[in-house]
């Protein structure tokens, strides 16, 4: 387990905002959107497969081995392999990754329009829905006329920022971007695009949707494709595809969800009854309905590198004396009472407190995504709102309707009905809210919470007779100390720990060295790398993972309660590391009431 | 459409029916405000207007309603009106705002504004019945500097005729008058339209606050009055 992980580089990296370098070009040539299909169609019959035609028919064990490269590492090392393989004219390489739809066991009939280019229709048979990879190489160099996708290791960067929203994918600024988002209808219309204007990507649009098209209508998914270091992901959603376009190097299955989270909070906006808009009119233009949600999006995007509930898909409580948080528990839960469906007190992205009505549950990407919307719209924080909502999880086809209103600068109530009449009931619940949470001094508890960051590394009870069952004495013993702490014992730079039964995580406070951005930035990437190799399906389960690179120790340890995910000081020593990854699992555990929302709402995810 | 159950199957019934064949998702939206529309006339009471308990001769408690296109200033008006700000940085609105503001007319009499401040975003548009319905008076915005802002207040003067309250008093405002040099809407144009229409027109700068009070000092004095008890 540990030379998977420490086989790999750690990406180079990270800052989105500098240029990709010298990466192989994507470019395309978007004059002849017309004829793009018949030319992909072309290009693709000029293919030429590295993988066997015979090992998509082979029997279930060649199907698991496929699997497994789909997994992190092997992903790498097909990478380096079609690398070394590039010569003479093979300028670069495409590698395709197709998920064969499984429709009662049998994938379509023709299970690839690639396969029937090749003369063969052999279908493939996977039950348990196991991904077929295919590794294809493409002659880059001499498709440039075809209107198609061209793929050529000499220019290729993609890249820079939505607030340079006069870019196209002819601007070399455009395509130096590390990290692209792309949402297109299936009819090939722009909806959004993280960088440049999304009308102006037209021709680019086109080609993506054809890409999709082609494959989609041999039956197939495409799901991945790799040209030389970037990624290229597809995810479709009924009549919507999002594409990312990726040389962070982050793994196909956080690229991924990070696509499902895209969908979501459009999802959040419009509602799935946008679908049908595309059915009655499949030339429908969408971009007009998600006018001045740019921040949202932004904001979004931004916190796939900065926020682990993404890839964790839990979210998280700010740390408070237990009975600080009863008391606002209490009064929300007499507010939910009254017909709220849910009642949800934050401070920035932290949960307060938390509260459904009787057995309503609340995902934690739905919460994620709710946070996202209203710390992003900034008319939030002007006044009082009412505003209509999509919760995905909960009902994609829905509206509720949120109340929301600051308490102070960091500190938000949503209020959460199905009625469309409730928004004077809600400002009293509110108002009724408010007051308790000032007399109770909650407002004042959340505020120091968070500006003193009590969960620190440097307070880890080293001593087993040091040990507290709050963390709230041990912050009043140590008025003085700064808010940037030091590492803690042995090494320890920072953890997350996430509590599978509460759908709930903890991450200790920053410490030097990773106090910035891009260290932080880099830290989480390694996590989310970790996470995806702990939850890859064809790797089968894992329990612990220890890893070591220049940066970091990182370990990783699973059970069925909790995971915990740690980084070390690379110089950390190994069974010093794995004493204090027990010792910092004790500590949560002694002051869980103080970190966690335990059972006090009737939730049941 | 109180429940969420309905809401949800009411969406289904809609994409059965031919009536759905060109249904565009505002068309969807004004569906299901004419399901509110009906819920309310039903019987409901409350909604989004206030409890109008306290209001009385002396002291008038009045639902406005503010439309029109986003980035005309339906939002800065209202901020300059009730806080006496400007922020001159964009933030459109999400859903609607609600504020309210009071003030004393010369005559002695107070009027409270309660005060919907509506998002201009096309995906809001067919939400609009849920927030004039009721309303006493209806602000209609437009942008002197973009004619296509003054053509979309046209419409919402249409649809608050055809469904706002009978007796319900529509003013016309166009903002942005300390953009003089980037005029594309005249005056005069303002004028007749609103002459026309029965409405009562300004032209407003919530930059300079230029005739924002004056707005809603006219207003008031247009309210029909209850009879003195
Ligand atoms: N020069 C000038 N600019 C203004 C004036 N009023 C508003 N603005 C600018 O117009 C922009 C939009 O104003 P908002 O008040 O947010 O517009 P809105 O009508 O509320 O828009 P939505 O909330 O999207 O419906 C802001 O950036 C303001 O700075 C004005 O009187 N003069
Ligand atoms: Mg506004």
């Amino acid at each position: 387990m540990a030379s998977d992980l420490s086989s790999q580089s750690p990406s180079s990296d990270e800052e989105e905002e500098e240029s990709a370098g010298q990466k192989p070009k994507t470019a395309v040539n978007a004059n002849s959107i017309d004829n793009s299909l018949d030319a992909i169609e072309n290009q693709l019959s000029s293919i030429s497969f590295n993988t066997p035609i015979d090992e998509r028919t082979a029997p279930s064990d060649d199907h698991h081995h496929e699997s497994e490269s789909l997994s992190e590492t092997a992903m790498n090392s097909i990478g380096e392999s079609s690398s070394s393989r590039r010569s003479g004219l093979w300028t670069s390489n495409l590698e395709v990754e197709v998920e064969a739809e499984v429709d009662g066991g049998l994938a379509s009939p023709s299970s690839s329009g690639y396969a029937g280019e090749r003369g063969s229709s052999g279908s493939v048979t996977s039950g348990s829905g196991i991904d077929v990879v295919r590794e294809v190489r493409d002659n880059g160099s001499s498709m440039g006329d075809d209107g198609a996708v061209v793929l050529d290791s000499s220019e290729a960067q993609w890249i820079r920022g939505k607030r340079h929203a006069d870019e196209d994918d002819a601007s070399v600024s455009w395509r130096k971007r590390k990290k692209h988002f792309f949402v297109l209808s299936h009819s090939g219309k722009p909806i959004y695009s993280r960088y440049g204007d999304e009308h102006k990507l037209a021709g680019f649009s086109a080609t993506l949707q054809a890409i999709i098209s082609f494959v989609e209508n041999g039956g197939d998914r495409v799901k991945l494709v790799r040209a030389g270091k970037h990624q290229v992901v597809f995810l479709v959603k009924g009549p919507i595809y999002l594409v990312c376009i990726s040389c962070t190097e982050e793994p196909y299955e956080s690229l991924r969800g990070q696509l499902e989270l895209l969908y979501g909070q459009m999802i959040l906006i419009l509602t799935r009854s946008v679908d049908r808009c595309f059915e009655k009119n499949p030339k429908f233009d969408m971009t007009p309905l998600l006018g001045g949600t740019d921040a949202v999006f932004s904001s979004l995007i931004h916190s796939f590198s900065l926020n682990p509930a993404t890839f964790l898909h839990a979210y998280t409580c700010l740390p408070l004396a237990y009975a600080t948080r009863q008391a606002a528990g209490a009064v929300l839960q007499d507010v939910a009472d009254t017909g709220v469906v849910f009642a949800i007190l934050m401070c920035k992205d932290k949960v307060v407190s938390l509260v459904g009505l009787q057995k309503a549950s609340l995902h934690p990407d739905d919460m994620f995504l709710l946070a996202n919307f209203v710390m992003s719209s900034e008319s939030f924080r002007t006044s009082e709102s009412f505003s209509p909502i999509c919760l995905p999880r909960y009902n994609p086809m829905a509206f509720l309707y949120a109340y929301v209103h600051y308490l102070d600068v960091d500190t938000y109530l949503i209020l959460l009905t199905a009625s469309s009449q409730a928004f004077f009931h809600l400002k009293e619940c509110r108002i009724r809210i408010e007051t308790v949470l000032s007399k109770s001094n909650v407002l004042n508890e959340v505020q120091r919470s968070m500006s003193e960051g009590v969960l620190r590394i440097d307070h880890l009870p080293v001593d087993p007779s040091a040990r507290s069952g709050s963390l709230f004495h041990l912050n009043q013993r140590r008025p003085s100390e700064t808010v940037t702490g030091i590492g803690g014992p042995a090494g320890l730079l920072h953890f997350i720990y996430r509590s599978i039964y509460l759908d709930q995580y903890i991450s200790s406070e920053f410490a030097s060295p990773i106090s910035g951005r891009q260290q932080q930035k880099r830290l989480y990437r390694a996590y989310q790398r970790l996470y995806a190799s702990m939850h890859d399906k064809g790797v089968g389960p894992h329990k612990t993972q220890f890893r070591r690179d220049e940066n970091y120790v990182l370990l990783c340890w699973v059970t069925q309660d909790f995971e915990l995910y740690a980084a070390f000081d690379p110089l950390a020593d190994k069974a010093t590391a794995i004493r204090i990854c027990n010792r910092v699992c004790q500590w949560v555990k002694d002051v869980e009431n103080e970190i966690f929302l335990l059972g006090a709402s009737p939730f049941s995810w | 459409m109180e429940n969420y159950a309905e809401l949800v199957n009411y969406i289904f019934v809609a994409s059965n029916t031919s009536i759905a064949a060109e249904l565009k998702f505002i068309d969807f939206l004004v569906i299901l405000c004419a399901h509110w529309v009906a819920d309310r006339s039903a019987g409901r009471i409350g909604g989004l207007n206030p409890v109008n308990g306290d209001s009385d001769a002396k002291n008038l408690r009045v639902k406005l309603v503010l439309l029109g296109d986003s980035g005309v200033g339906k939002t800065c008006i209202v901020l300059r009106f009730v806080r006496g700000q400007f922020d001159p940085t964009s933030k459109v609105t999400v859903g609607a705002s609600f504020l309210s503001q009071t003030i004393a007319l010369q005559d002695s009499t107070t009027v409270k504004f309660e005060i919907w401040d509506t998002a201009g975003q096309e995906r809001y548009a067919a939400l609009a019945p849920l927030y004039y319905r009721g309303a006493a008076v209806a602000v209609i915005a437009y942008d002197i500097t973009n004619p296509d802002s003054f053509h979309k207040a046209q419409h919402w003067v249409k649809e608050l005729q055809k469904h706002g309250s009978p007796d319900i008093v529509l003013a016309l405002v166009g903002n942005k008058a300390d953009l003089q040099e980037k005029r594309e809407v005249s005056v005069q144009d303002g004028i007749d339209y609103a002459e026309k229409n029965g409405m009562f027109f300004i032209e407003t700068s919530a930059k300079t606050a230029d005739n924002i009070n004056q707005l809603f000092e006219e207003i008031a004095k247009r309210l029909p009055r209850p009879p003195p008890s």
